[in-house]
């Protein structure tokens, strides 16, 4: 009984791993009427284009770690409102407000961004 | 200034040119050069109340299109705007790896990629470099007329005059291979689109788009865009693979069951 907890736990948590379901799509994926906020530990930061892609881990009620992704704009957009690649790194603490995928997993469309010293970074224009 | 002084010092040396002749020659030129509105800058596009469909297309009214556009129409299917669904087959942006894409946007659709744009003026020639994957536009403004001879192109043959502070753009010679918009409305090789581009003041330029192409459209449409100017911003890198690159890192980070 304790096992087949543990599996459906273990294949609940694989389902709720955050993947960016369209490619380039714009904002369509995500549900503007719903804002989150998350606080986590960065784990990538990939500053590229069409969008930069925010990796988190976020402790939930029980203290686990669960995997979050954030979409931001551009690069060449967020580098003139003063980020560069190295804004966010590897084990910096980040809270992100954004809006949830539709879908309901671990993903959203950033729409602020506060360091983990306060300070917070604009997040550019829309796509 | 410094002409007149020249043209002083060759008086005094003996020549036989007048002083107030030179000034007089070189202010004339001078007020020329200066005459030509300047609407050089980095331009960023405004979003505008009231224009939420400025993502994708310009104007918020559908145009009517004839049976030939229609059909093309339906056979497009976006990733933007109102239409966009997940299977796009948009040339510009796709959104299954399995669709090639970026191909060039095309005009006017160029305008509707997010990025911003640089007018460079000299003269007899305007140059429009997009940071929308580096395209360039060559606005010929000498007085030359169209030159089709190298076929139906993406960009079409631009030729420009001045109408007091505005220059009116006038371009034929597409091919139709692009989408008007990234909202998927279709146009013919007859495409002809016209701009009026004007700064409205120091910091703000307004483009007018027209589309006029009867094969594709009842009557002629378009729209008006609005760009705030950015002194301390430069054209950067942008390219549009890296979209196709964008998939793979999305295939790649999907979970493995």
């Amino acid at each position: 009984m304790k096992n087949r907890l543990m599996l459906l736990t273990v294949a609940a948590s694989v389902l709720l791993v955050p993947s960016l379901m369209l490619a380039h799509h714009g904002q369509a994926a995500y549900d503007v009427t719903q804002s989150v906020t998350i606080k986590g530990t960065v784990s990538n930061f990939k500053f590229t284009n069409p969008h930069c892609i925010v990796s988190l881990d976020v402790k939930d009620e029980k203290g686990e770690k669960q995997p979050w992704q954030g979409e931001l704009t551009s690069p060449n957009h967020l580098v003139r409102v003063g980020w560069t690649g190295q804004t966010l790194k590897p084990g910096d603490d980040v809270t992100l407000t954004g809006f949830r995928a539709k879908t309901g997993v671990n993903s959203m469309w950033i729409t602020k961004v506060v360091l983990g010293n306060g300070e917070e970074m604009k997040t550019g224009g829309g796509n | 200034m410094r002409n007149c002084w020249m043209g002083s010092i060759l008086v005094v040396a003996g020549s036989l040119s007048s002083p107030l002749v030179l000034c007089a020659q070189e202010s004339a030129s001078a007020k020329a050069q200066s005459s030509t509105p300047d609407l050089s800058g980095v331009w960023n596009k405004k979003n505008m109340p009231g224009t939420r469909y400025g993502g994708y297309t310009f104007s918020a009214e559908e145009p009517s299109m004839t049976p030939w556009a229609q059909e093309r129409f339906k056979a497009n299917k976006p990733s933007f705007g109102p239409r966009s669904v997940e299977d796009s087959n948009d040339p510009v942006n796709p959104t299954t790896i399995s669709a090639t894409g970026c191909f060039p946007p095309g005009v006017p659709r160029v305008y509707l990629h997010p990025f911003p744009l640089e007018i460079v003026q000299s003269p007899g020639r305007v140059l429009m470099i997009f940071e929308f994957d580096h395209y360039i536009r060559q606005i010929w403004t000498d007085g030359r007329p169209h030159d089709t001879s190298l076929g139906p192109t993406w960009f079409g043959d631009s030729i420009g005059h001045w109408e007091g502070g505005t220059l009116v753009v006038d371009t034929i010679g597409f091919n139709d291979k692009t989408w008007l918009d990234r909202g998927g409305h279709p146009h013919s090789e007859d495409l002809h689109v016209v701009e009026r581009m004007r700064r409205v003041d120091a910091k703000t330029l307004q483009i007018d788009v027209n589309i006029d192409d009867p094969k594709a459209y009842i009557k002629p449409w378009g729209g008006r865009m609005m760009f705030d100017i950015h002194p301390n911003w430069h054209i950067s890198e942008m390219i549009c693979e890296d979209n196709v690159n964008f998939d793979e890192f999305l295939k790649n980070e999907k979970p493995k069951k």
